[in-house]
């Protein structure tokens, strides 16, 4: 894996030499991962906190870990934001300034900046503006335009991106990189011609929510072919909000590392979206990635809420497969401490105080969505040449 | 003496034919269900479709809008859906044959195109139901590389009127006006082929780029709605845009036209649509046609049109548009796309300059593309882009 990996993702490995491997479980991928039975994930955990004191890329080993730490891990690996609803809220808006601050919007340039955001993942809806969802193709191109347009009108702010690297490069400009997705499944409609033409707009992560083809069985023959689809195209399956069946199969099935954009932890929070202990357990196995949301609903109403659900999945998945998504401007009540996209710091510093190591911050904030979309990217390009475009139709229609 | 059609030959080497309208993507959704493999173009399809690689090469075709089209009743999202389909269609096309198909966005990428020796690949949409009533999806089909739309197919839309059809908002409405202008400010050609002449008439008003007609021939020639009146055409040195002759029968022989309106009441008579090219619908056209001999259109059909086109419009002002594979029939010598040589032939017996045919095939479509490129560089500095709704414009 290490060759798929972005040189951010250094630190991190550095770092893992580092940790103790627990006895009996030595080909454990996630050889720091405590006990899923552990009690309290809220109370800091001494070995770790022992960890990021001899961890020699630590700027100032000897200082209470806090808001200057935070800010500057945050300047080398910024956040990747993996929910954005910043497209769909700013289609209701005749108009707007994201330059000077935007004071309906919960982003704007400065909010971006004050939050170290390094990459936004825009997600589209099937019903923008309120409107009924009885156009989801149309309604994609539509906030696919947006963004676009939204991308040029702030060269000085935003960058779009289409893969890995330009997130990095958009980043290296001083750039927060926009990258195109979570999408319903709805937008596909069904065809994967349909698909590849959404990939070459720039769509890089669909959701395979609940869909004739993604059920409570799992997924059809036509599921999984869009699920093999989407890997030879290099774009991410998003299981938030999949039924359990259909997100299980897609993890043990898909080449490429699968994503949860908005989902906590159930154990923590009954919330659906939120992901079970063993799912969690699964996705952390398969490489995969889950971005627990800055959502009251999902996680609960304060900062500290949104700290346990992202102790917990590192726990239950292990520090390669956790994110943050901050899903803003989506319309949702969001906990105290994170009202809006310049909050991320304070998070940081929270999980700083917690005794996050300082690599799995990094991981956290930037480098597993960077691995994960170069592995997505990689398994594209072989699959490529083992196979041309598929032209599956759904199961009912031969 | 070499022959008019060596010397054909030799004219299409330098300047081959730039095809306004090619429905090879819809007849691979139609026969195979886009599993190009079942149709590898790269080896002799004459027995399922007019176009494959080694019939273009020997028709001298060095560019070709492939067209997008979707049926009408097709509408709203699976519309776009479809049309998107069809754009997958073609790239597919292009990603396959990489040393014969060259993907083609602008004018100089058709000139390199031709310069590599590789066939200049672009795409067309054929009629507006493929936007959805939705200016942000007509830039994402231009996003895609589609570089005409067809302002209708053969029934009318909400905005514009269709030749074919009963008179509804009279021509444009003003979204349907506030579409070409959108189309202006992102470089896609307005094509009025399959449009009523009101439609025509109030485009070239409000268009301030060139216009195409990307297969369609001269109503005075014979007398059909889907092809052009003499006013329209005399406008085109104005707007500087191009008429594409197309060569169906059905359109370009008077005597055609008067069977066909006959053969389709018999396909009506036994339950079938018009247009339908379903085997068992062309089965029962082929019946009739043993019954009542179809009148023969010839590449002379062809160029009579040209020749009155070339009068009314002017040499720098026409082109060809085959529709091939969008056409049950064709005329004999131009059955499928490598008889292109056969007409330049023709048109080199009626004396027709070399200059001029090398305008017809390959400088005015090239040409036109690029003006359109250099008017949509200057309204984009003038303009944004528009996000006008039909309810909001048309009430």
């Amino acid at each position: 894996m290490a060759d798929l990996q972005d040189t951010l993702n250094a630190p991190a490995e550095a770092g893992e030499l580092d940790r103790p491997v627990p006895t009996g479980e030595p080909t454990d991928p996630h050889p720091d991962e405590p006990d899923p039975t552990e009690p309290d994930p809220t109370e800091p955990d001494p070995a770790q906190g022992e960890h990021t004191r001899s961890d020699a890329h630590d700027p100032a080993p000897d200082a209470e870990p806090g808001a200057d730490t935070a800010r500057a891990l945050l300047a080398e690996h910024p956040v990747a934001d993996g929910y954005s609803g910043l497209s769909t809220a700013l289609l209701t808006l005749p108009w707007y300034d994201l330059e000077l601050g935007e004071s309906t919007a919960e982003t704007d340039l400065p909010r971006l900046r004050t939050g170290a955001v390094g990459a936004l993942f825009c997600a589209l809806r099937t019903d923008p503006a309120g409107a009924p969802a009885t156009d989801p193709v149309t309604a994609a191109l539509e906030q696919i335009d947006l963004i676009n347009h939204l991308v040029a009108h702030y060269p000085e702010g935003l960058r779009s991106a289409r893969s890995a690297s330009e997130t990095t490069a958009a980043h290296a400009h001083g750039r927060a990189a926009v990258l195109i997705g979570p999408a319903p499944a709805a937008v596909m409609a069904d065809s994967l011609g349909t698909l590849r033409a959404l990939h070459t707009l720039g769509l890089r992560v669909l959701t395979l929510g609940r869909t004739s083809w993604a059920t409570d069985e799992g997924l059809t023959r036509f599921g999984e072919e869009v699920v093999r689809e989407m890997n030879r195209l290099g774009m991410l399956a998003d299981l938030t909000g999949a039924p359990r069946a259909a997100a299980a199969r897609a993890i043990a099935m898909s080449q490429a590392p699968v994503v949860f954009t908005h989902s906590g932890a159930r154990a923590l929070t009954g919330h659906p979206d939120n992901v079970p202990d063993d799912v969690l357990h699964a996705l952390g196995e398969s490489g995969g990635l889950c971005m627990v949301p800055c959502s009251a609903a999902h996680t609960g109403p304060r900062l500290r809420d949104v700290a346990d659900h992202l102790d917990h999945v590192r726990r239950l998945a292990g520090p390669e497969s956790v994110g943050i998504s901050g899903t803003y401007d989506t319309g949702i009540a969001h906990p105290e401490g994170l009202a809006d996209i310049s909050g991320y710091p304070a998070l940081i510093a929270e999980l700083l105080d917690r005794g996050w190591p300082e690599p799995d911050i990094t991981l956290l904030t930037w480098g597993n969505v960077q691995r994960v979309l170069r592995k997505a990217e990689f398994t594209a390009r072989a699959a490529q040449r083992r196979r041309g475009p598929s032209t599956a139709k759904p199961d009912d229609k031969p | 003496m070499t022959s008019s059609l060596e010397r054909a030959r030799e004219l299409l080497r330098e300047f081959p034919v730039v095809d306004g309208h090619n429905d090879l993507p819809w007849a691979l959704r139609e026969q195979v269900t886009y599993d190009i493999d079942a149709r590898d173009i790269a080896t002799d399809q004459s027995a399922h479709l007019h176009t494959d690689l080694g019939r273009l090469r020997s028709g001298g075709v060095g560019a070709q809008f492939w067209s997008v089209y979707v049926r009408t009743d097709l509408t709203g999202d699976a519309a776009v859906s479809a049309t998107l389909e069809q754009i997958d269609c073609v790239d597919q096309l292009i990603a396959r044959y990489p040393k014969d198909l060259r993907e083609a966005l602008t004018a100089a990428d058709m000139e390199a195109a031709r310069s590599e020796g590789r066939i200049a690949s672009l795409k067309g949409a054929e009629g507006g139901h493929s936007i959805n009533n939705s200016l942000a999806t007509l830039r994402a089909l231009y996003a895609l590389g589609v570089r005409y739309m067809t302002l209708t197919h053969n029934d009318n839309i909400a905005w514009a009127d269709s030749a074919t059809d009963e008179p509804g908002v009279g021509g444009l409405s003003a979204f349907g006006r506030e579409v070409v202008r959108e189309m202006n400010r992102e470089g896609m050609l307005v094509d009025l082929s399959h449009v009523a002449a009101t439609t025509m008439r109030a485009a070239l008003d409000v268009t301030e780029a060139p216009v195409i007609f990307s297969h369609s021939s001269a109503r005075a020639v014979c007398d059909h709605p889907r092809n052009i009146p003499d006013d329209v055409l005399e406008r085109l040195p104005a707007n500087g845009g191009v008429a594409m002759a197309t060569f169906v029968p059905k359109f370009v022989l008077q005597a055609a036209v008067d069977w066909t309106a006959a053969a389709d009441d018999n396909l009506r008579a036994h339950g079938f649509h018009h247009l339908d090219t379903s085997p068992e619908a062309m089965k029962l056209h082929r019946a009739f046609e043993a019954a009542h001999p179809r009148p023969i259109a010839t590449a002379a059909t062809v160029a009579d049109h040209l020749d009155h086109m070339r009068d009314v419009a002017g040499i720098d002002h026409i082109g060809i548009g085959g529709d091939y594979d969008g056409t049950a029939f064709t005329p004999d010598g131009l059955d499928d796309v490598s008889g292109y040589p056969n007409l330049v032939a023709e048109l080199l017996d009626r004396g027709w300059s070399t200059a001029d045919l090398a305008k017809l095939t390959w400088g005015n479509a090239v040409r036109v593309l690029g003006d359109a490129e250099a008017v949509a560089r200057d309204v984009r500095t003038r303009r944004g882009p528009s996000n006008a709704t039909l309810a909001a414009l048309d009430g």
